[in-house]
C-alpha cells in the first residue's frame, strides 16, 4: 500500500487530499456520507467575526463543467463557531487536519477571529480567505499587494499556528502575490479561490444569480487551477495547496506534479461525496504502477521537454 | 432524522406518464427503508459521467415500497432533467438520501394536497401513507394543460386515491386552478407544492380560511445537505434558511411571502 501522507504545516497529513472551503459546511454535516476521519483533513467555511447572511437566491446554478455560487459567506460568525461547530471538530477529527477559514471586512476583522480562536483545541491552522468574488470587499486583500502583505504580518504576529492564504486567481501574476505572502511570514498558500462569472437568463433578461455574478468552480476551472499553481509554487519555497475541479485522482495528480503539495477537493462533493476517497485511492493506486514511495516525490516532479 | 445514505439505485422501471414526464422506479433499500413523505433524493450518475451535466438533482420521493423501490417522477426542464429521464432499466443512479424534513401529518385533521405539476411528486407518496394510516386525503392536482397530466391511472395505482383533476386549458378534469372550487367545511390541513406562484395563491387560501399550510419548496440546490448554503428561502424573521435541511418542507408561517 502506497504511503499517502505529507509532512508540512509542522503536522503529519494522512493523504494529501482535504475538503475545500464552503463545500463541506463545518463537517457535521457529511458526517454520515464521507469518512472524514480518513482523510487528510478539512477546510471549514469561512468564518467572521459576525454572523453574515449572505446573498438572496439564486445562490447557485449550473454552467457546463462546473457551478457558479454567490452564497455571500453566510456563516454562524466566531461565537456560535466556538461554541457549536468546533466542539464537534474536535471531538470527531482525531487523524484529519483541520483548517478555519477566516474572512473579514478589515484588517481588525481578521485579527478578532483570529484572536479568538488561537487558544481553541481542535483545529491546526487558518486558511486566510482574501479572494471571495462574492462579497464587496471579498478580494480586496487578495489584489491589493501592499494590504495583502500588512494583514499576514499582521496576523503572523498573533499566532504562531500555521498561517494559509488563499490566493484569488483575479490578478496578473499570482506569483507576485504568492511571495507577498511568504515575504509576509505566511506558512503556505491555497491556489485558487473560484473565478468571477456570470449568467444571464435570457428570457427573463436577468442575472441567473441573485448576487448578479458569482464565483465559477468544478472541472471547467482545472486547467487554470493547474496553471496558477504552477506559477504559485514556482515563485515560492512554502508549500502550496492545489484548488480547482478536482474530481479524481489524475486531476490531483496534475496539481501535485505541478507542485502541489496538498490538494483541496470541493465542488466534487456535491456530485459525489464519495470524491474524496476516489480521489485517494486514484493517487495511490498512481504510486503504485508507478512504484512511487512517498507523495513528496511527486510535488513539482513535473518534466517539461526541451524545445529543440 | 435518520442521516442520509450515499448509494447506487438500479432502475427498474421506466415509463412515460405525460408529455415529457417520466416514472420511475430505483431498487434503494438503504434510502427506502427510512425515507419519509416529502423527503427528497438528489439523483445524479455520478462523476465518471462526464457526458453528464455536472451537478444532481433534488427529486421529492414519490413513492416507497417495502421491498426497497423507490419511485419519482421526472419531468424534462433542462439538460439535467433530460439526462436523468433518458436512464432505463439496468441503468444505475447515484442517490444521496432521503433529504430533509418531510410532511407533519396532523392526527386530528383531514388532509388537502394541493399538487401544482411536478409538484404532484411528494403527494403521490403523502396519500399513499395516508391511506395506509386510513386517513382521509385528497389530492387537488393541476397543470396547464391536459397533455402534461401525469396519467391519472398510475396516481389511482400508487395511492389508492382518486385525484381531483385541474387543467388551466380545461382539456382534462375540471377547468381552473388547484384553489377554485374546494370543499374545505372538514377544516383540513393543507399541503401544497408547486410553482411560486400557487404556492402564494395557497398561502392566500390558508390565510383567508384560517386553516395550516404545510409548503415543500424548490430553490437551486448544489450539495443537497446543508453544507453549500445555497438553496436558501427567506424566512419569516427575514433570515436565509436552507430547503434542504430547513425545508423542503415549510409551516407556510415559518416563510416570508413577500414580492
Amino acid at each position: 500500500m502506497a504511503d499517502l501522507s505529507q509532512r508540512l504545516l509542522g503536522a503529519t497529513f494522512q493523504t494529501p487530499v482535504l475538503l475545500a472551503s464552503g463545500t463541506c459546511g463545518y463537517g457535521e454535516e457529511y458526517a454520515s456520507l464521507i469518512p472524514l476521519d480518513e482523510i487528510g483533513g478539512l477546510v471549514t467555511k469561512a468564518v467572521s467575526l459576525e454572523p453574515r447572511p449572505g446573498n438572496p437566491p439564486h445562490r447557485v446554478a449550473e454552467t457546463p463543467g462546473g457551478m457558479i455560487n454567490a452564497i455571500g459567506l453566510q456563516n454562524v460568525g466566531l461565537d456560535r463557531f466556538r461554541s457549536e461547530k468546533l466542539p464537534w471538530l474536535r471531538e470527531n477529527l482525531r487523524s484529519a487536519r483541520v483548517l478555519i477559514n477566516v474572512v473579514g471586512h478589515s484588517a481588525e476583522d481578521y485579527e478578532a477571529v483570529v484572536s479568538g480562536l488561537d487558544s481553541d483545541d481542535g483545529f491546526l491552522g487558518y486558511e486566510i480567505n482574501v479572494s471571495c468574488p462574492n462579497v464587496k470587499d471579498g478580494t480586496l486583500f487578495g489584489t491589493d499587494e501592499r494590504a495583502l502583505s500588512e494583514l499576514v504580518k499582521d496576523l503572523r504576529a498573533l499566532t504562531d499556528r500555521p498561517l494559509v492564504v488563499k490566493l484569488t486567481p483575479n490578478v496578473p501574476d499570482i506569483g507576485v502575490y504568492a511571495r507577498i505572502c511568504e515575504e509576509a511570514g505566511a506558512d503556505g498558500l491555497s491556489a485558487i479561490n473560484t473565478f468571477p462569472g456570470m449568467l444571464i437568463d435570457v428570457e427573463a433578461r436577468r442575472p441567473v444569480i441573485g448576487n448578479v455574478s458569482g464565483g465559477v468552480s468544478g472541472p471547467a476551472i482545472l486547467p487554470m487551477g493547474v496553471y496558477l499553481t504552477w506559477r504559485a509554487a514556482a515563485a515560492v519555497s512554502i508549500p502550496v495547496i492545489g484548488i480547482g475541479g478536482i474530481r479524481s485522482g489524475s486531476d490531483a495528480l496534475q496539481y501535485i506534479l505541478a507542485g502541489a503539495s496538498l490538494v483541496q477537493v470541493g465542488t466534487a462533493l456535491f456530485v459525489d461525496p464519495s470524491a474524496p476517497v476516489q480521489v485517494q485511492a486514484g493517487i495511490a493506486e498512481y504510486m503504485e504502477r508507478h512504484d512511487v514511495a512517498r507523495v513528496a516525490d511527486l510535488v513539482g516532479a513535473l518534466t517539461i521537454p526541451e524545445r529543440e | 432524522m435518520t442521516p442520509p445514505v450515499r448509494a447506487w439505485g438500479r432502475v427498474l422501471e421506466r415509463r412515460k406518464a405525460a408529455a415529457d414526464t417520466f416514472w420511475i422506479e430505483v431498487d434503494c433499500p438503504s434510502i427506502a427503508e427510512h425515507a419519509r413523505p416529502g423527503q427528497f433524493v438528489m439523483l445524479g450518475t455520478g462523476l465518471s459521467d462526464v457526458a453528464a451535466p455536472f451537478l444532481p438533482r433534488p427529486f421529492s420521493i414519490g413513492a416507497r415500497e417495502d421491498d426497497g423501490r423507490l419511485g419519482f417522477l421526472l419531468r424534462v426542464f433542462g439538460a439535467g432533467t433530460r439526462h436523468l429521464s433518458a436512464v432505463g432499466p439496468g441503468d444505475d443512479l447515484l442517490m444521496l438520501g432521503p433529504l430533509g424534513r418531510p410532511f407533519s401529518l396532523p392526527a386530528d385533521r383531514s388532509i388537502v394536497c394541493l399538487a401544482g405539476g411536478v409538484g404532484l411528486a411528494p403527494f403521490l407518496f403523502v396519500g399513499a401513507e395516508a391511506r395506509s394510516d386510513e386517513r382521509e386525503v385528497r389530492i387537488v392536482y393541476g397543470e396547464r394543460t391536459g397533455d402534461r397530466v401525469f396519467d391519472p391511472e398510475l396516481i389511482r395505482r400508487i395511492t389508492g386515491v382518486e385525484p381531483d383533476l385541474r387543467t388551466e386549458d380545461g382539456s382534462l378534469g375540471r377547468r381552473g386552478l388547484v384553489i377554485d372550487d374546494l370543499d374545505l367545511d372538514d377544516r383540513p390541513q393543507l399541503l401544497a407544492c408547486g410553482p411560486d406562484p400557487m404556492l402564494r395563491a395557497c398561502n392566500d387560501l390558508a390565510l383567508r380560511h384560517d386553516l395550516p399550510l404545510q409548503v415543500s419548496v424548490e430553490e437551486h440546490m448544489g450539495c443537497g445537505v446543508g453544507t453549500c448554503q445555497g438553496c436558501v428561502v427567506l424566512s419569516a424573521e427575514g433570515e436565509w434558511i436552507k430547503s434542504c435541511t430547513e425545508g423542503p418542507v415549510f409551516d407556510s408561517r415559518e416563510l416570508a411571502w413577500r414580492t
